[in-house]
């Protein structure tokens, strides 16, 4: 069996919008839309990503329409790149699958005050180290060992408990998405079975998509915005890219066993099982937040440890601590969460929970929840493309709020099935590939490469492009990478 | 049998076998096949029992599956050989395997999870189908 293409009605409604209407399929509450070009819509009309947008406006609650950034692709329940807000005073529901497996999987990027030119003699030694330092990939524990008790203190307290081990600085903290730490975590709804899984690996990288890139600033687009966040052209800066492990995946996987005929019960129809979901205001919904709250605040501790270690490894190679070497975070963003927030629908302010699941905040200039110093400039946004093309740093744009609950897109989105990717591979070395590229890349597995090599994804200029052309995020650096670690 | 499925992010697997226990044995070793590079590297020196409550087939595969990946996890035990037997509300299998040792075994997925989405188990004319999708 290949993948079916999506044959329902795609009608054109802006430059750079597309919509499912309503009518498509009786239980739609509202319209799915698309963000894509022309260029990349006959590509998302190749899987059933389009269906999974129209399937999500069946959820009650459901605000404005059921919306898809260009890097949509085909999830499960969810489409990728899939965003939905719902109002709990109108039997808004919260729906574990619209977050995701991988609970606060986001990136951060943290700078350094090396040149290429400084890096590019040691740069071997230097991925060679962080490979080896840094724990990658399936069944690799790592430093960092947490009882249940400090688990739980870390899940309410998010990346602000590292800052009592000096694992993390008051800055780190405070350029991070809501500060690495959601209010409402509540530690005690995560199971045995999850601490078990989360006890030693905050601080590992895991595997999949996940990677921690060296990359150089190729080039600015926006010099004020740069210049707030401390970038320039030629500057080295390291890219990390994980979630939550084995304790977030085990929180989703515990909410959708407990949501086992809940919709049901609450009368709710769904189209697939994995969109299993429950009013907010209801035990069953109550439960999964209190949880998933507390799972990613693990995920931003995780991110933290793993810059930390990068750190580390930084002073070691080039013989100077990271504060010397300024390797100060410029900010982490959540892009697989749920999030209460203020946003106007029609005329009116309402509380809505935004699910973002392969989606990035991306609030903009003057919005209170992002830090004093990116004020005027809006939310940094952080979106890492495939090992061989680029990543980008975009801020957020008022039209983010006007149009999609202030998001953007996420990263690249794939073109290429894993097993398509392998075959595309068939006899090709990948890693002499990209260090003929420039790219010296370190992975445990041929397969995994194979899997993850830049011709899977979809080229992230063009995702970047469309958001920029819609409103919802501004171009401000492209990077270039220059060494990958994966598991 | 068992085969791998292409499913953009993540991958499937297809199942069919002539009865219900073959297929939850076929299931397994197609997710330890995804886990694991080579699952003949594995050797099934240690046993394990696992045993579960449920009578929706759809429901208790995805639960066997589920309980399987979290032990592998868990306690890295690669497991590459399964007797199931299955009353009309329960599951009780015998697994055998070993701990993986990275100089023998290579690890080629990290399976996040078991997912939902799809899932199904049918019979058709040969005996049974079943098909489900892993998050990777």
């Amino acid at each position: 069996m290949g993948k079916p293409g999506f044959f329902g009605p795609l009608e054109q409604i802006a430059e750079c919008c597309w919509k499912i209407p309503r009518s498509y399929k009786p239980g739609m509450l509202v319209d799915g839309l698309i963000y894509s070009s022309e260029q990349m819509i006959e590509q998302i009309r190749g899987d059933q990503a389009p269906e999974q947008v129209a399937n999500v406006a069946f959820l009650p609650g459901i605000q404005q329409a059921s919306l898809a950034m260009p890097d949509i692709h085909w999830g499960y329940g969810f489409s990728i790149g899939g965003v939905c807000a719902t109002d709990p005073r109108e039997g808004g529901v919260i729906s574990p699958g619209g977050v995701g497996y991988d609970i606060n999987c986001g990136v951060r990027l943290v700078r350094t005050n090396l040149t290429f030119a400084e890096v590019q003699p040691r740069l071997e030694n230097l991925i060679d180290r962080l490979y080896h330092h840094i724990p990658t990939g399936v069944g690799r524990r790592g430093k960092y060992s947490f009882t249940f008790d400090e688990l739980r203190e870390l899940m309410e307290q998010g990346t602000r408990y590292l800052r009592g081990r000096q694992l993390a600085t008051k800055r780190d903290v405070e350029y991070t998405e809501a500060h690495g730490q959601l209010d409402g975590a509540e530690p005690d709804l995560v199971s045995d079975r999850a601490l078990q899984r989360g006890a030693d690996q905050c601080g590992t990288l895991g595997s999949g998509n996940h990677f921690l890139e060296v990359q150089v600033v190729d080039e600015i687009f926006d010099e004020p915005a740069a210049t707030v966040m401390g970038l320039q052209a030629g500057q080295v800066c390291v890219m990390i890219h994980s979630g939550s492990r084995g304790l977030g995946y085990q929180v989703c996987d515990d909410a959708l066993h407990r949501l086992r005929g809940v919709p049901e019960k609450y009368g709710i129809e769904l189209p697939d099982r994995q969109l299993a979901c429950a009013p907010v205001e209801s035990p069953e919904g109550r439960h999964y937040l209190g949880a998933m709250r507390a799972a990613a605040n693990y995920a931003w501790c995780n991110r933290q440890l793993l810059m930390w270690q990068a750190r580390e490894v930084f002073g070691k190679v080039f013989g100077r601590s990271w504060e010397q070497l300024e390797m100060e975070l410029i900010y982490d963003v959540a892009h697989n969460i749920a999030k209460l927030e203020q946003h106007r629908v029609g005329d009116v302010d309402k509380q809505v929970w935004v699910h973002r699941k392969g989606a990035t905040r991306a609030f903009p200039p003057h919005h209170p929840e992002i830090p004093e110093a990116y004020r005027e400039i809006g939310q940094p946004v952080i979106i890492p493309g495939d090992m061989g093309r680029a990543s980008w740093v975009l801020v957020g744009q008022p039209g983010s709020m006007q149009q999609t609950f202030g998001t953007t897109c996420h990263g690249a989105g794939r073109a290429m099935s894993r097993t398509a990717a392998v075959k595309h591979a068939a006899g090709r070395q990948i890693a002499q590939e990209l260090a003929r590229q420039g790219v010296i890349a370190r992975a445990p597995s041929w397969k995994g490469l194979a899997e993850e090599q830049p011709e899977a994804y979809k080229d992230v200029n063009l995702v970047v492009d469309v958001v920029h052309r819609a409103g919802l995020s501004k171009r401000v650096a492209r990077m270039r990478p220059i060494g990958v670690i994966k598991g | 049998m068992y085969e791998v499925f292409e499913h953009t992010a993540d991958l499937g697997l297809r199942i069919e076998a002539g009865d219900l226990p073959a297929l939850f044995s076929e299931a397994a070793r197609g997710l330890f096949s995804m886990i694991v590079e080579d699952l003949e590297t594995v050797v099934p020196a240690s046993e394990r029992v696992f045993q579960l409550a449920g009578t929706d087939q759809e429901y208790l595969l995805f639960d066997w599956l589920n309980e399987l990946l979290y032990t592998f996890e868990t306690e890295l035990l690669l497991l590459c050989h399964f007797e199931v037997h299955l009353e009309p509300n329960s599951l009780k299998a015998t697994a055998r395997g070993e701990l993986f040792d990275s100089a023998r075994h290579h690890l080629a997925h990290e399976v996040k999870a078991i997912t939902y989405h799809q899932l199904s188990v049918r019979q058709i004319d040969a005996g049974w189908r079943a098909e489900v999708i892993v998050d990777i």
